[in-house]
């Protein structure tokens, strides 16, 4: 709990960081040409605010996670931020991706003036219309759009990687063609120079994507290539954790680290090689923990239900339950005669005088409790109390959103 | 954690029946002879997965009803949630963080107590905060001395 707590504290931090990075390249050649490139600049930092939303939202979690006593609790509010993590953290790869093609272009723009700039315009038209709705369904931070980009990620970076290349090349034999060989070589230079965001792209483009697969493995130092490094032991170990935790999903992590490798083009998802797989947190063991996890079973598609009483939505604003804490946010899936009973409905009882109906026992006890504290309850404390009847009612520790699917 | 399983079939002849299995004639005369555990640690020793604590708590408010000893189950379950909640018995100083342990064991003592029971049994908590116990009291069952004084037996 704490070790998954760790590394995500980590992750949010690397992410953060790389985050502060894409406005930098806003001063350069970009901004000229009256303004033809500003909305794709504009595309870029729009979308900041949301991945710092987001970030924010997993910080809070965490601090939040870190500081409730109850360790199934703990974990369970984790879970909560996970797919947000995950939007986040392809997200920034995108977003990188789409910093390199402004890089690009500004190199273009300024090195080459044989390249048309309507034709420019059209080319950085075409990459945003391909980046778009990715980055539109990792924004709405819905579980299943955020999974579904995550799993078809290395295959949108595989054509971006092949729009860079295409754009590239041809502005070199715009060059050619305007005469200015002597500068092509240098300019061709310039422009691998530019894919500066060393995470998100690859060696352009993968030279045998098939051959490379093969010899993925991990090594005491992380996922290598060849006697190449792709990415840390480190990175590795912090993502199985979160991976064994259920904080984020092991097809996620997959696809970041066939994207770190430059093999976006390796066919399907879930094809990285057992040794890697196993590191990954992608054990056997680990899948089973994961379906008890979700409730298994038919689980997936039972009825939601809130867990702190909509009826008393105002008492818990009061307390601290809104945004990223606000009661629909934990929601469990329960079948409707579990529902039913902890209702007190269906005749569930045996003794008369105890009808132990869940609303009104849990309102009871968290009253209860600020009358003997002398004071109100933090968020905490209210959480903290709630775990505990969670177990006593059975009520499965797995938060989903009132929100989405 | 078991997903509900718990709720699914006859839970009531199971709870019986793991009873009997374990050589008890009553639920009430297992729990007796656990007097610190928890109820959930009551519902995992029946049937881990087949049975959760507040099938136990109903089963024993049913049979406290007809032997007329709801009182007596009412100090067995404040021994529990003491036992659990504060495992180094009664704070010697009631700082914030102590003050919310307390509440938080006795609040949820009150909310597992009969509906007849409740008032009474909020004003025993709020007597227990007025004049504390001595430091470290931690009543092992429900024969205590401080807890017979608190809650007597109605029969008594």
């Amino acid at each position: 709990m704490v070790d998954a707590k760790n590394s995500l504290d980590a992750l949010t931090g690397t992410l953060s960081r790389l985050e502060t990075r894409p406005p930098s390249f806003r001063n350069r050649g970009l901004s000229g040409v009256n303004g033809a490139f500003t909305p794709h600049l504009d595309y870029g930092s729009k979308q900041l605010p949301w991945l710092h939303g987001a970030l924010a939202g997993v910080t809070a979690a965490t601090q939040v996670a870190s500081e409730v006593a109850d360790p199934d609790m703990g974990l369970a509010l984790l879970r909560m931020s996970g797919p947000r993590l995950q939007a986040a953290l392809s997200g920034i790869m995108l977003l990188a991706a789409w910093v390199d093609f402004l890089n690009l272009s500004d190199v273009v723009l300024r090195e080459c003036p044989a390249y048309s700039v309507e034709k420019l315009v059209v080319d950085m038209h075409r990459v945003q219309g391909l980046v778009e709705p990715s980055m539109t369904a990792l924004a709405s931070a819905d579980p299943t759009r955020v999974e579904a980009v995550a799993t078809a990620l290395p295959e949108l970076m595989s054509e971006l990687t092949r729009e860079f290349h295409f754009l590239r090349e041809e502005a070199s034999r715009a060059m050619e063609r305007a005469g200015q060989v002597m500068a092509v070589t240098q300019f061709v230079e310039m422009l691998t120079m530019a894919s500066a965001m060393k995470l998100a792209l690859p060696r352009v483009p993968p030279a045998a994507p098939s051959t490379l697969s093969t010899t993925l493995v991990m090594g005491a130092n992380g996922v290598m290539v060849g006697s190449q490094v792709v990415v840390s032991a480190e990175w590795v170990e912090m993502m199985r954790r979160l991976v064994q935790a259920g904080v984020i999903s092991s097809v996620a992590v997959s696809a970041a680290v066939r994207i770190h490798a430059g093999m976006m083009m390796a066919q399907g998802s879930g094809d990285l090689p057992k040794g890697v797989r196993d590191a990954l947190g992608e054990g056997p063991e680990v899948r089973a923990m994961r379906e008890t996890g979700r409730a298994g079973a038919g689980m997936s598609e039972a009825p939601k239900h809130h867990v702190l009483p909509r009826e008393h939505r105002e008492w818990f604003e009061q307390r601290g339950f809104t945004g990223d804490m606000d009661i629909d946010q934990f929601c469990v899936r329960m079948e409707a005669a579990h529902h039913q009973a902890i209702h007190g409905g269906g005749d569930w009882r045996m003794g008369r005088m105890w009808p132990g109906e869940w609303s009104r026992m849990l309102m009871g006890a968290l009253r209860d409790a600020e009358m003997l504290a002398g004071r109100m309850l933090t968020p905490n404390e209210i959480l903290n109390i709630v775990a505990e009847r969670m177990r006593r009612y059975e009520v499965p520790m797995n938060f989903v959103s009132w929100r989405g699917r | 954690m078991s997903e509900g399983r718990s709720w699914r079939g006859n839970w009531k002849a199971r709870l019986h029946e793991r009873v009997r299995e374990r050589g008890y004639t009553s639920l009430t005369a297992f729990a007796n002879a656990r007097p610190t555990a928890s109820l959930v640690e009551l519902a995992e020793e029946l049937d881990r997965d087949g049975l959760n604590a507040v099938q136990v708590f109903s089963g024993l408010v049913a049979e406290a009803e007809r032997s007329h000893q709801l009182t007596r189950l009412e100090r067995g379950q404040l021994v529990r949630e003491l036992f659990e909640f504060l495992p180094h018995g009664w704070p010697a100083v009631l700082d914030d963080a102590n003050r919310f342990m307390v509440a938080k064991a006795l609040s949820s003592w009150i909310s597992f107590t009969p509906d007849v029971h409740q008032e009474r049994a909020r004003q025993v908590a709020a007597t227990l905060l007025a004049t504390p116990p001595p430091p470290g009291w931690r009543p092992l069952d429900p024969d205590d001395e401080l807890l017979r004084t608190l809650l007597p037996d109605e029969d008594v």
